[in-house]
């Protein structure tokens, strides 16, 4: 169980690390850059999404799943990522639109 | 006596890699103060670390810690994300002691 969790942590972590070098990216306007950066946090929030998913279906499925304060800061992990993904986006987009100017 | 930190965005998933670190320097016989911090109180834990390993999921602060470090003379390096998945302390800890000895 701890693997998995760790797992779902790595994962959102790189869609975390990726959004933030893709904002970071786009402030110097390599707008390329950051999108190709975007597409590889997109390619890692699959990935802890298929963790969370299979998380979902078990307890769906009736077996208990076990909670530990681990497994709650994996879930904020993915909830906050999620989130800076969304806003790395419309950042991006900002940032392509000051640099056009 | 070799002093490691580890940073993610709360210390706290590194905490665990902490315990696994602590027990493969037992096992080696290494005298290693490691400890896990957040962000934010890096500052309060610098004096004295050999070096910095940052978490996966702060990798992009790397080259902030790389600007404020480099007067100290203190190596920042990303921990290995397979590594860091699987919680691999002994990998970890070869690591940090190989940056520390190639310092």
């Amino acid at each position: 169980m701890e693997e998995i969790i760790m797992n779902l942590i790595v994962h959102s972590g790189e869609v975390r690390s990726y959004s933030m070098e893709a904002i970071q990216c786009a402030k110097k306007g390599n707008i390329a850059e950051a999108k190709e950066l975007i597409e590889k946090a997109e390619m890692e929030m699959s990935k802890a999404h298929n963790v969370q998913t299979s998380l979902i279906q078990k307890e769906a499925g009736g077996e208990k799943i076990e909670f530990s304060l681990l497994m709650v800061h994996a879930q904020d992990h993915l909830m906050t990522s999620m989130t800076l993904k969304t806003l790395a986006v419309e950042i991006i987009d900002i940032h392509e639109e000051l640099h056009r100017k | 006596m070799k002093n490691i930190l580890l940073v993610c965005c709360a210390g706290m998933s590194t905490s665990l890699l902490v315990s696994k670190m602590q027990a493969a320097a037992i096992a080696k016989g290494v005298e290693c103060k490691i400890q896990a911090t957040g962000e934010a109180e890096v500052k309060d834990h610098i004096d004295g670390t050999d070096i910095l390993l940052l978490g996966p999921q702060v990798r992009f602060l790397l080259s902030k810690f790389q600007k404020s470090l480099a007067d100290k003379n203190i190596p920042v390096e990303v921990i290995n994300t397979l590594h860091y998945g699987t919680m691999n302390g002994e990998k970890v800890l070869d690591r940090a002691l190989e940056l520390i000895e190639n310092n």
